[in-house]
């Protein structure tokens, strides 16, 4: 979505990875959960780094990344990209990424710090 | 394409195509969530129509980003 955005704010180390087959789980800040395919999470740059740094972070271990500043709203949409991402880099075809006007700052502000 | 699961405050993006059958999503839930396939129930929310599995996903109209809830059989003690 965007270009290289700059590192995101300092803040606990949030990332982390799955045992759990290949599915990673995003928390939204209402705590809602999606478990989205690791592959289609490393679309995000930053969830990318998180996934594969070494240290085993806990967040690692367990399969979860709590992002407590993304709207449930927004999460879902950017799972959405994740997927529409991974389909259109790997074909020849392309379709539209429906954005609705509402909620294209949040998402921008997302996309910026998840560095996608 | 995807589709969306729901289930409470979950939501599960399973990849699959429009010829495979929702036995086989139900197989690929389980892998995630410790329930098996008989235990599962999908239901496509835009018709409220439960998927049947003898069908496959296109002729059930479940499209790519279709938005399926997941129901659980609970109450029985599960042996498998």
């Amino acid at each position: 979505m965007l270009g290289k955005g700059e590192a995101p704010a300092p803040r606990e180390p949030e990332e982390e990875e799955e045992d759990t087959g290949g599915f990673v789980k995003l928390i939204s800040a209402e705590g809602f959960e999606f478990i989205v395919d690791k592959k289609a999470a490393m679309v995000s740059n930053t969830l990318r780094n998180m996934l594969t740094s070494p240290g085993g972070f806990s967040e690692t271990r367990q399969g979860e990344v709590r992002f407590p500043e993304i709207a449930t709203h927004v999460l879902e949409k950017i799972c959405q990209y994740f997927y529409w991402s991974l389909h259109y880099s790997s074909g020849k075809e392309s379709a539209e990424f429906q954005i609705e006007p509402e909620i294209t700052l949040e998402l921008m502000m997302a996309a910026n710090y998840l560095d996608t | 394409m995807y589709i969306r699961v729901k289930r409470n405050k979950s939501t599960y993006f399973i990849q699959c195509e429009p010829t495979e059958t929702p036995l086989s999503i139900k197989q690929k839930l389980h892998s995630i969530i410790d329930q098996p396939p008989s235990n599962q129930q999908l239901v496509l929310l835009a018709t409220n129509d439960v998927l049947e599995d003898s069908k496959t996903l296109a002729e059930q109209k479940v499209e790519n980003d279709s938005i399926v809830g997941l129901a659980l059989r609970k109450g029985i003690v599960l042996t498998y």
